[in-house]
């Protein structure tokens, strides 16, 4: 990252403009708020927040940093709501810089018969905590708190990263009843402002602050935009959702452009075909992806004899895979550099995919890299070229009219599959001859599994026979995972067995375990004690015993936020028996044809009796991967459907 | 000259000899079959030596090879070494080996990150770790580490745990404790055999433990506390140096006596304001019960939970008058302070170290030593009404422990000496659970009724994370809790009577659409709604005894009012499992024209052994299926 040297002197505007309230000064409205003033559930509401933020100079140093200040009034309702008493303020490190804290003031403030009395934040209670090498906590927690106290607190925080300014929070756990955020910014540096969440502004302001700063003597004006959210709900997370931060209401800035003191322009991030320049020229990224020579005498070793370009390119994959070792961090850019990870084999995840891009390009194969956000991370904005708003690079490979999204850093994953966090909106391809592009990512294979159990029921009511699970996609990879965690395949069958009471696994034998781009195949020879008493008449048999839905996981009357299940899924039960002979069949389930709207989804299952072989098929299909907030109780109702069906039973009856 | 090349060329190639001795590339091909099974590591080698130089001045050496199988026993590769004020490391380094024991890298304490050490549950602590973890792309492979620590103190000596894992097998390991000859220790030693080796030298004497193939093994469900049945051994010595604090204990009495007078005693002074505060708030009261009881009210009213852990603070609690003034403090502070303010009314009070957490954990009769609780808690030895106070949950009734602390053997440290007592026992007929649901069913297979269920004993905490919760939460926490497709509530009301027997009562509406589903021609209803029993896995090869930590006995009551027709159908139905284990009974029945569905299951805590283990899956299983009977009645005698 650059810095900017200023060869002035520069006057640090006072920011005295900013409108704060008075720090302490709680009025009887504060001590006689209810929560069932604002949200009958909420166990502490902020009263008021204010928060600014301009930019500074730091003239010992000739660097530019964030001036932030923030201030808030919180109401404590009961004592759930002590735990908003215990404040953390995360200071960054950035190399030799990093943020630093100053005026900080704390204090709780107490209606004890009749006069407000405050108790200050002891020193002494102030605690510094050095996370680790990249964030230190500054750890604080109110006295004397108790129910219906009224706490309040303020810092100044100093930062010196100026490509993102502040982002303002609207919306947190708490609900709030007047957030108001000012940023104040030099004419010189234009930033792209965006406000994501439902939730709307009260009121926006922008305002030409005259002479706001002087640099060598010169006037410069400043814009002064004043956001004010009142009434703002808090933000409760949803099952099946992505980032919360993709839905809480809030503002970004990220700096597009300055203008230098000489009056020339100088874009930071101002359109695509800038970002895709300072990408490819960047030595932790483009740099990486063209070291073809890394891989050049490796080549031959890694592919072979093959000349198929698609064997090519999976072998040069899971080459990778098996060679750098994932160290955690995520990261478009090269944290090592390809040549050191592929040595000490470790890297981040710019380090793996920009190596396999790099290798796959020695091979004479076409891969571009895709920058992406995890679905953790939020989605991106499309509208502005945001380059903090990726996290994660992944390798696209062409290959005729065919697409391949590969990431190498996980050795279970098959080609052509992404994990699953990257399965999130848009990312952009970054390729090093052609401009770049935006690319939505799906996931390449639905999770899909398929149970076929074929047998036969004896007298005995045990049903001996074989059981047959097909797995792919997300449904494998799981399943491998599980495999690889038990010590052995052994061990794995073991567990399983002990699990499944009144299922004895007698012989198995797991197929594709390793072959990660084929469907992983368990063959299990199986005694399932199915009826205690045969004699019983009718005697009932519950067939839905595998992959059985007990839970609707759809159980809320309300949803807010799309239902995101990340990929679609597949499940098919076959199961065919051979019954005894003298028994026939007295009832069976209903047969069951449902199916979501627009072809979402889909539920089938039916029984029927050929020649005293008993068939049953069941099949249940999500075909989208996400759901809108209005699909979310016609989800439930169809879950709801599929368990009731699975609650009836084959009857049997013996034929006399 | 020429002899001098040649005293070279010896001395090199000895020294090469060395170097690639099987014993130090520790190569895969060596490990013996049996350790590999149901491995994901192999510890090689550990030798860890702990010196006793003076009472400030421990040191400990370790060397470990550890052999790495699989991906998932790469979690165990790692080193994390803590560190703080009284802590030093004082060197570390290591290497990675291949499978054949070929070098791969070198490390030392320079590739290693540094971070806090704060736990979860704490605003902060000044402990800190360094963190290894090993790249190696290919398996097997092998971390070698050697790393000395240094303690500024020997309260807390390093215990040997050489088999600290199921999933880890270990070919040898060995703990070497060495002290002054004068210096006096006690050694406490569990599940080894034999003696250890003895030396005496001039300067130290030492003994030496040690194990040779260890098998991984499978973990089991149901198992007893660890320390049961793995090796362990413990020193402590007699003399002692603390954060500067001297002193000496040979038992439990003298440990307790020690807590008491240097670290809790000068605690306790209280601001004269504060105990006339407590001489008025308890006014006109003469039972010293009610007086703690009011006191006690004043603290939970008071105070909150917040854990600070810094220097002699780990275990020396905060003083009273500044939980006073700041109204938190963490387990030690919040007791320290309740026991200052019932001083001041003269109602004695011991502070007491506890294992806390839901698997029963005792202090050691047979062996004092400081590192055996994590939680204090207070008891208050009324006549004949010995009264245990947790005062770190200003919600939990007076009087009150819980799962968390019960039935248990704990520290009481007090002025005159420690000493031992045991925590009340929450039996299996006191962890009681009483429902009772009445119902109706519609021909169209919906129900709506009422419930109520009385939740005491250890069973009072069943909703302690929804009792607080708005009324919101609670509804939506409670679709977890009654986990039926469908299920609506109204009228939800959760209370607590925080009485001597305290008991938490729920009491709510409810529908659920659709619950018993039609086929072709029958309509199923499953009887129990709200209280199914799972089955628990089997084992083909149980090893370890059969533990049931904490029993408790549910008790369900739900009347059906049936659509017309379908109560003729009604033959009554009974089940009756008695065992060793506890005991289920189940009936179904008409009465006064209604079907009414009685459950009683109990079961028992207890220690049975291995061999038990599948009458217990038995059990479990027979109730589990019995627990899904159902009546199946005839559609076509219904409207449609």
């Amino acid at each position: 990252m650059k810095y900017f040297f200023f060869f002035f002197t520069l006057c640090l505007p006072a920011l005295s403009f900013a409108q704060d309230f008075e720090y302490g000064k709680v009025g009887m409205k504060d001590v006689n708020l209810q929560n069932k003033a604002i949200d009958s559930n909420a166990n502490a509401v902020v009263i008021r927040e204010f928060g600014t933020a301009a930019i500074g100079v730091d003239d010992d140093r000739g660097k530019l940093y964030i001036d932030f200040q923030y201030h808030v009034r919180i109401k404590i309702f009961n004592k759930n709501g002590f735990n908003q008493a215990n404040i953390v303020i995360p200071l960054r490190k950035y190399g030799d810089d990093e943020d630093m804290i100053s005026d900080l003031q704390a204090s709780t403030i107490n209606y004890i018969d009749g006069v407000l009395t405050r108790t200050e934040l002891d020193r002494k209670k102030l605690f510094n905590e050095r996370k680790n090498k990249y964030v230190s906590l500054t750890k604080f927690t109110m006295g004397n708190l108790k129910e219906g106290s009224i706490i309040e607190y303020s810092y100044r925080l100093r930062s010196p990263s100026i490509f993102n300014f502040r982002t303002w929070e609207f919306q947190s756990d708490l609900p709030k009843m007047h957030s108001e955020f000012i940023a104040v910014i030099p004419a010189l540096y234009n930033y792209n402002v965006s406000l994501r969440g439902v939730q709307k502004l009260t009121s926006q302001n922008a305002e030409l602050y005259k002479d706001c700063l002087r640099i060598a003597g010169r006037p410069f004006d400043c814009s002064k935009m004043t956001y004010i959210m009142d009434n703002v709900p808090a933000f409760i997370e949803e099952d099946y959702m992505t980032a919360p931060s993709n839905f809480k209401s809030a503002i970004n800035f990220e700096l597009s452009d300055y203008v230098m003191i000489n009056g020339g322009k100088r874009s930071i991030t101002k359109e695509w075909k800038d970002v895709d320049y300072e990408l490819i020229s960047d030595k932790s990224f483009g740099t990486q992806m063209k070291k073809k020579d890394v891989f050049t005498a490796l080549l031959p070793e890694i592919i072979k004899s093959e000349t198929d370009p698609l064997a090519k390119a999976k072998a040069i994959y899971h080459y990778i895979q098996g060679n750098i070792k994932f160290n955690g961090f995520y990261g478009l850019y090269s944290e090592n550099g390809i040549k050191k990870a592929m040595e000490i084999h470790s890297g981040n995840i710019g380090d793996i995919n920009l190596a396999l891009i790099a290798a796959l390009g020695a091979a004479g194969l076409d891969a571009e890299a895709l920058i992406l956000s995890t679905r953790a991370n939020g989605t991106v904005n499309t509208l502005f070229p945001i380059i903090s708003d990726f996290n994660y690079v992944v390798t696209k490979l062409n290959i005729g009219d065919q697409v391949y999204l590969l990431d190498g850093s996980d050795p279970l994953m098959p080609f052509g599959l992404l994990p699953l966090h990257c399965i999130n909106g848009q990312g952009r391809v970054i390729n090093v001859k052609k401009p770049s592009y935006w690319y939505t990512i799906v996931a390449s294979q639905r999770q899909s599994n398929r149970y076929v159990l074929g047998g036969e029921l004896g007298i005995d009511g045990k049903i001996k026979g074989e059981l047959t699970i097909y797995s792919q996609g997300y449904a494998a990879y799981d399943k491998r995972r599980k495999i690889h965690a038990a010590t052995s395949v052994e061990d794995y069958v073991e567990k399983l067995d002990e699990q499944m009471n009144g299922t004895s696994i007698l012989q198995h034998r797991i197929n594709n375990l390793d072959s990660l781009d084929y469907a992983l195949g368990e063959i299990y020879n199986v005694e399932i004690m199915a009826f205690k008493n045969m004699d019983a008449d009718p005697a009932y048999f519950n067939p839905f015993f595998i992959d059985r839905t007990i839970k609707n996981p759809f159980n809320l009357n309300d949803r807010t936020y799309p239902v995101d299940l990340g990929a679609s899924t597949e499940s098919r039960v076959t199961i065919s028996l051979k019954l005894p002979d003298n028994y026939t069949l007295a009832d069976q389930p209903k047969d069951v044809n449902l199916a979501l709207p627009d072809g979402g989804g889909r539920y089938l299952c039916n029984t029927q009796l050929n020649d005293h072989t008993l068939v049953f098929n069941q099949l249940l299909q999500f075909n989208k991967s996400v759901y809108s907030p209005d699909e979310y109780l016609t989800l439930k109702e169809f879950y709801s459907r599929i368990i009731q069906s699975q609650k009836t039973d084959i009857v049997l009856k013996k034929i006399k | 000259m020429k002899t001098f090349i040649v005293i070279l060329l010896t001395t090199f190639i000895m020294l090469q000899t060395q170097q690639i001795s099987a014993q130090e590339i520790y190569p895969f091909a060596s490990i013996p079959a049996e350790l590999k099974n149901r491995a994901n590591t192999v510890i090689r080698e550990m030798n860890t030596a702990v010196t006793m130089h003076s009472n400030d001045n421990v040191t400990m050496a370790v060397k470990m090879a550890i052999t790495v199988l699989n991906k998932t026993g790469e979690d165990k590769a790692g080193l994390a070494l803590y560190y703080n004020k009284n802590t030093v490391i004082k060197s570390v380094k290591g290497v990675v080996l291949d499978a054949v024991g070929k070098l791969v890298s070198k490390f030392n304490q320079g590739n290693f990150d540094d971070m806090s050490a704060v736990s979860d549950f704490s605003l902060f602590e000044d402990d800190r770790v360094k963190r290894f973890m090993p790249s190696s792309v290919n398996y097997p492979y092998t971390v070698v580490y050697e790393y000395e620590i240094r303690f500024k103190q020997n309260m807390f000596v390093p215990a040997w745990h050489p088999t600290p894992y199921p999933d880890q097998s270990v070919e040898s390991s060995s703990y070497t404790f060495s002290c002054k000859p004068g210096d006096a220790i006690r050694v406490k030693v569990t599940n080894y055999q034999g003696q250890p080796e003895i030396s005496e030298g001039k300067e130290f004497k030492s003994q030496t433990w040690r194990i040779k193939n260890c098998l991984a093994f499978k973990p089991e469900p149901y198992a007893p506390n660890p320390e049961t049945y793995l090796t362990c051994v413990k020193i402590a010595p007699v003399n002692f140096n603390y954060y500067g604090y001297k002193g000496s204990y040979n038992n439990w009495e003298e440990l307790g006596k020690w807590i008491y007078t240097d670290l809790v005693k000068s605690r306790q002074v209280l601001t004269p304001e504060i105990e006339e505060e407590m001489r008025t708030l308890v006014l006109g009261i003469s039972n010293d019960k009610e007086k703690a009881r009011k006191i006690y009210d004043y603290v939970q009213q008071k105070t909150r939970y917040i854990s600070v852990q810094v220097g002699i603070g780990g275990h020396q609690p905060m003083p009273a008058t500044e939980v006073q003034r700041l109204s938190y403090g963490d387990c030690k502070a919040l007791v320290n302070y309740t026991q200052s303010l019932l001083k001041a009314v003269n109602i004695p009070s011991y502070y007491c170290v506890v294992n806390a957490g839901n698997l029963k954990k005792n202090m050691d009769p047979d062996f004092a030593s400081m590192d055996q609780g994590n939680h204090i808690i207070l008891c208050l030895p009324l006549k004949n009404d010995t009264t245990w106070l947790e005062c770190t949950d200003q919600q939990i009734p007076f009087g009150f422990l819980g799962s968390f602390t019960d039935d248990r053997v704990v520290l009481a440290c007090t002025e005159a000496g420690g000493k031992l007592l045991r925590t009340p026992i929450l039996s299996p007929e006191m962890n009681l659970l009483k429902r009772k649901a009445i119902l109706e069913l519609s021909d169209d297979g919906n129900i709506s009724g009422k419930l109520e269920t009385r939740f005491s004993g250890s069973q009072y905490d069943n909703y302690s994370s929804l009792i607080n919760e708005p009324l919101k939460e609670q509804l939506k926490q409670l679709k977890t809790e009654y986990d039926i497709d469908n299920i609506d509530f109204s009228n939800l009301k959760l209370s607590q009577d925080k009485s001597d027997a305290p008991i938490t009562l729920e009491s709510l509406d409810l529908t659920i659409a659709n619950y018993a589903p039609k086929s072709a021609n029958h309509i199923y209803l499953v009887l129990n709604l709200f209280n199914k029993v799972r089955s628990i896995p089997e084992s083909r090869t149980r090893t370890l005894p059969l533990y049931i930590n904490r029993g408790y006995t549910d008790e369900d009551e739900l009347s059906f009012k049936l659509p017309p027709g379908m109560e003729q159908q009604i033959s009554p139905k009974t089940f009756l499992i008695n065992s060793a284990f506890g005991s289920y009974q189940v009936t179904a029945q008409k009465q006064d024209g209604k079907l009414l569905y009685k459950r009683k299951f109990v079961l028992n805590s207890g220690t049975y052994p291995a061999t038990q283990y599948k009458d217990f899956v038995t059990f479990m299983s027979d109730i589990s299926s019995a627990d899904q009977i159902k009546f199946v009645f005839k559609t076509d005698l219904t409207k449609d």
